[in-house]
């Protein structure tokens, strides 16, 4: 299923203006002008379209809040940030197809009645960064249309936390990249205190293929809740690693083992678990990756969901319990340290997945108080593999004292 | 390898708007011509767009690709996150470490888990890397 990501047999370069045009993207460029901002939103929240960055907010909604404002100045911000764990989704999609997502971001600027847009992207994607250069440098919408807009990029400097939205709209103005508390959402105050859109980077391509077509042709794809593709990043043990397009509902195993897609488990052949949506992920055993569908709805009993399109996995020579704590240590290390909760709670965290038995208890304990109580999801989020970890016996070690420990 | 002065420092930033916003843009320029962000470099910054020291100085030393102390023109750094480190990360950094004067990092996920082990030498990216692909990468940077 490709929507996203070109077909294989295109053959106009990813830079070009055939491409622009093959793509589809001259035509939704002309077609929202056309249309007016208001039909605009009305098709992004009609197609049902949810954010790919992780959080799933319908996309619609934030534009319709961002173009009510009377405030005159507004801003769009293309979220490239891609720093979650085991996530290359982005990289792939800018790197084959960087007309898409910055398509989408014309569209979302003139739906919202913003002249200056955004685009943040990691500092450790130097490669991307080039392509993005040459792209704003020819800016295909100028042309075609007569709605102003300037297009400015910036580069991170390595900062998990900077992905976070409101951490991202400190960073552009020059401040530590520390989250904001919210409300007010960037919607209502965002850079420099007017109302901001900010897309991740698949959410605006989406937008872009949307105007390229229509709502019943988005709809066509996916689910009733969740219609369209989604892009997940398939590493770790499997024979093929890589970006995958899938439609959204699509079974997990499906993705593992089919020959279009990851082609089968790598490493010993054995499956063990996979890590779902990133550090901020559930475990999920080989048992539920067999039963578990690709759409956030579906992943709900499962205590799951997409996240940010992660998908790690692990043959049975992988200890998770190891893992568990890579993962803490990369929340201990990215923590911003701006609140209590999550800048002491990341360490403890590690402290007692360092020591030989586990005191479920108090992790439970510190994990519920730092969802509760953390400024941002990076706190909030951050015991939830570990949690998914506990709930999961049969990815324990198998010498595992920590049963004892429980009782 | 010279660093940067407050005047050669006020003509390399010399067209950016003298505002705070500039100051993730300025940084990159300073550390890329120098490899280093020095106290002396950070306060020239702040003079220049306007913005106290001490808060340069905060804003720099947020991210983890900005060096205050050290200086190197490439530094390598080899992602040791959950992937990479299932494909042999932690022996190409300790194989690193065991034959180079300077320091080596051991870096976060660094988004290309697609073809482990992963590593950044200056901005350049390495997927997979090898100690013979970061030799040759750091061959052809200027010391």
């Amino acid at each position: 299923m490709r929507r996203l990501l070109p077909a294989d047999d295109t053959v106009s370069p990813p830079l070009s203006r055939e491409r622009w045009r093959d793509r589809g993207y001259h035509e939704a460029w002309e077609r929202a002008l056309t249309l007016g901002p208001q039909t605009v939103i009305e098709w992004v929240t009609a197609a049902g379209l949810t954010g790919r960055g992780g959080a799933a907010f319908p996309t619609g909604q934030k534009w319709a809040s961002v173009a009510q404002s009377a405030d005159p100045v507004k801003y769009v911000v293309m979220n490239a940030d891609e720093s979650e764990l085991g996530t290359f989704k982005d990289r792939a999609l800018l790197t084959r197809d960087p007309w898409g997502a910055l398509a989408g971001l014309a569209i979302a600027a003139f739906a919202v009645g913003a002249h200056e847009a955004y685009v943040y992207l990691r500092g450790e994607y130097a490669d991307v960064e080039r392509l993005l250069e040459e792209a704003l440098a020819l800016a295909p919408w100028a042309e075609a249309g007569s709605y102003p807009l300037a297009v400015r990029l910036i580069r991170g400097a390595g900062a998990y936390i900077a992905g976070e939205e409101t951490a991202l709209l400190n960073s552009i103005e020059g401040r530590r990249p520390e989250p904001r508390v919210k409300p007010p959402f960037p919607t209502a105050r965002g850079l420099w205190g007017h109302p901001t859109v900010i897309q991740n980077v698949e959410t605006l391509a989406n937008v872009a293929v949307l105007l390229a077509h229509d709502v019943a042709w988005f709809r066509a794809v996916g689910t009733e809740a969740a219609p369209g593709t989604k892009l997940m990043a398939v590493s770790g043990h499997v024979a093929r690693p890589g970006v995958y397009e899938i439609p959204m509902g699509l079974p997990l195993w499906t993705l593992l083992t089919a020959p279009e897609y990851a082609g089968g488990i790598g490493g010993s052949g054995r499956l063990r678990a996979v890590l779902l949506g990133g550090a901020a992920g559930t475990f999920l055993t080989a048992d539920e990756c067999r039963a578990a569908r690709l759409d956030n709805l579906a992943l709900q009993p499962f205590g799951a969901s997409l996240g940010s399109g992660a998908v790690m996995v692990f043959d049975d020579t992988v200890e998770i319990r190891q893992v568990v704590r890579q993962v803490a240590g990369f929340f201990a290390e990215e923590s911003c340290g701006q609140c209590v909760p999550c800048r002491i709670g990341t360490r403890r965290l590690l402290e007692q997945l360092s020591a030989s038995t586990l005191d479920i208890e108090r992790l439970r304990d510190l994990g519920g108080a730092m969802r509760d109580a953390s400024i941002c999801g990076l706190g909030q989020t951050a015991p939830q593999a570990l949690l998914s970890y506990l709930d999961r016996p049969s990815l324990w070690p198998r010498t595992s004292k920590e049963e004892e420990c429980h009782a | 390898m010279k660093e940067s002065n407050p005047a050669s420092i006020q003509s390399l930033l010399a067209d950016l708007p003298k505002e705070r916003a500039s100051l993730l843009p300025a940084l990159w320029r300073v550390f890329e011509a120098d490899g280093v962000l020095t106290r002396e470099a950070l306060a020239a910054v702040g003079e220049a767009l306007d913005v106290p020291a001490a808060e340069v100085y905060g804003v720099a030393s947020f991210y983890a690709l900005f060096h205050v102390e050290a200086q190197e023109r490439a530094p390598v750094r080899v992602c040791t996150d959950v992937v990479c480190s299932l494909f042999g990360a932690q022996e190409l950094l300790n194989a690193l470490r065991g034959r180079r004067e300077k320091p080596v990092y051991a870096a976060t996920c660094l988004g290309r888990c697609d073809a482990p082990p992963a590593a950044l030498v200056g901005r350049q990216a390495l997927a997979p890397a090898s100690l013979e692909g970061v030799d040759a990468v750091l061959k052809g940077v200027q010391p």
